[in-house]
């Protein structure tokens, strides 16, 4: 059994993982808070609805979800951020990108309703279990955690290996010198607002997958989640936001196995306050360091 | 040859109601080395700043290559042959110096490959073949002044500004950076210099500006501002 909490445990905290490897990597680049995330996945499930609806298989939906998220967080990019470039920005853009999640959430609300909607995965697949060292795990499970390694993977050759990784390594580091080196911030800027859109969708695709619905209030808790995660793993630091995922989504789960319950929220925010007393910087990264933007 | 290389003409500068630079003219033709100098504060790092568009300028023109730079975005003018090496050096830290190089390399593609452009490198710089896969950060203050200037040799550009290229440097590396700069210099490059090293750096620049409180106060080549002692106390101070 605790084996088993253990596997949901990983599975819950890699769609924590995509949410703050979103967060981290926005703040890694741009040392500014991107609320909008939060409610991009709420909205990762309700385009899977949207896409099934209008005829397409889910292999599709799952892709537009992909596009359709990381498209919205160009838009938020243009409309919170582009603009904020003065001292107050770090609160301004971030409470301007607060306002255009709530919008969505309206948005959601006014399509669909502010109940629950099923998404259209076909029983059985919820259903279908594979025996795995005597556990018996459900596929759907299994798929979610394929497709988030697959993600991770990709989003660590894009950031090590390829000319936009290099460039987004380097405005993070200084966007003055990188400006100075002939990148062209804003693209950066953009590249790395459609990634962490997108990868918040993906997130929101998997827990609509696993939850076989979608909903528009849990934008803000899981978002808040994913931030103190952020927070434990060290501000920029993409491993420590994976590693911080598995590591919250484990002790929530085994929480509940122990009869804890509702507990197990207490225990991820009493989780980051101790770590943060003891290590500012977060577990795994060395201390964000910030440049003084000129 | 219509008109020099970068002609900047009454430029302006201000950072809100501070005005730092106060109408400064000054030009560089092709194959040039000029230099800016003036003691701390008196707005030769604006200068390059507002030359290379990371600054905004209130008053005045910048031309380079006969084009007016006005609205251009800094990124492309680095794109079309400027580089700007600031104080600090720009590398970036926590990138790699193979990848600092790439870069630079990536700019403006040349026929060229990567390797051979690195050939070129070591050939001036042994060092850099040794330390390839360190991060640029871990370099010693000297290397990273190397690394900066090897990023001239991988993408060689049509204007060099350069801020304070000795500045917490060792003698023996201020030596060896300026010999990289005068090679920059005799292979044709233009430079512009701003530096505190006077006799170091009018020794081998062909003109002189002195900047004071964001205006040019004195100018002439190189040669007859060092055999100008009154100018260079009286504006720098110097020795």
């Amino acid at each position: 059994m605790i084996a088993e909490q253990i596997v949901n445990g990983v599975v819950l905290g890699s769609m924590y993982a995509l949410v703050a490897l979103g967060f981290t990597l926005v703040f890694g680049v741009l040392d500014k808070l991107n609320f909008a995330l939060s409610e991009l996945f709420m909205l990762g499930g309700f385009v899977v609805i949207a896409s099934v609806g209008l005829g397409a298989p889910l292999w599709l939906a799952g892709i537009l979800v992909l596009v359709v998220c990381g498209l919205l967080g160009l838009v938020v990019e243009f409309v919170s951020f582009r603009k904020f470039t003065s001292a107050d920005a770090q609160v301004t853009a971030a409470l301007s990108s607060l306002a255009v999640g709530l919008i969505m959430i309206d948005l959601v609300q006014k399509t669909w309703g502010g109940e629950p909607v099923s998404v259209p995965v076909p029983i059985e697949w919820r259903r279908a279990n594979v025996a795995f060292f005597g556990m018996q795990i459900q596929v759907m499970k299994i798929v979610i955690l394929a497709v988030t390694l697959v993600l991770m993977g990709v989003l660590h050759w894009l950031i090590s290996r390829t000319a936009m990784g290099r460039n987004i390594r380097a405005v993070a580091e200084s966007p003055t010198f990188a400006t100075l080196l002939g990148i062209d911030v804003k693209r950066v800027n953009q590249q790395t607002f459609f990634i962490a859109s997108a990868l918040a969708g993906a997130g929101g695709l998997m827990f609509s997958l696993r939850n076989g619905i979608a909903s528009s209030d849990i934008g803000f808790t899981f978002g808040l989640k994913a931030l103190a995660i952020m927070a434990i793993g060290g501000m920029g630091d993409l491993r420590g936001a994976v590693l911080g995922g598995i590591l919250v989504g484990v002790i929530e789960s085994l929480a509940i196995q122990f009869g804890f319950g509702k507990l197990g929220e207490i225990i991820v925010w009493a989780l980051m306050i101790l770590v943060l007393l003891a290590r500012p910087g977060g577990l795994f990264g060395a201390a964000h360091t910030t440049e003084q933007r000129a | 040859m219509s008109e020099p290389q970068l002609v900047v003409t009454d430029l302006h500068v201000a950072y809100g109601p501070i005005k730092a630079l106060r109408g400064v003219t000054l030009h560089a033709n092709e194959g040039q080395t000029v230099a800016v100098l003036g003691a701390n504060g008196s707005g030769k790092t604006t200068l390059l700043r507002a030359i290379s568009n990371m600054l905004a300028r209130s008053q005045g023109s910048v031309r380079i290559n006969g084009a007016d730079t006005a609205g251009v975005p800094a990124h492309r003018l680095v794109r079309e042959g400027l580089l700007h090496v600031p104080e600090g050096r720009g590398t970036i830290g926590r990138l790699s110096v193979r990848e600092n190089l790439r870069l630079a390399y990536d700019l403006r593609p040349t026929r060229q490959s990567f390797e051979a452009a690195l050939e070129l490198v070591f050939a001036r710089f042994p060092r850099m073949s040794e330390r390839l896969g360190q991060l640029a950060g871990s370099l010693s203050g000297g290397e990273q002044q190397m690394l900066t200037l090897a990023r001239a040799i991988v993408n060689r550009p049509r204007l060099l500004l350069v801020d304070e290229p000795s500045l917490g440097l060792s003698p023996v590396m201020v030596d060896e950076a300026f010999a990289v700069l005068r090679e920059f210099q005799t292979s044709g490059m233009t430079i512009l210099i701003v530096e505190q090293n006077v006799r170091k750096t009018l020794s081998f620049a062909h003109e002189g500006y002195i900047l004071r409180q964001g205006q040019i106060v004195a100018s002439g080549s190189g040669a007859e501002l060092l055999r100008d002692p009154a100018i260079l106390s009286h504006y720098l101070g110097a020795s």
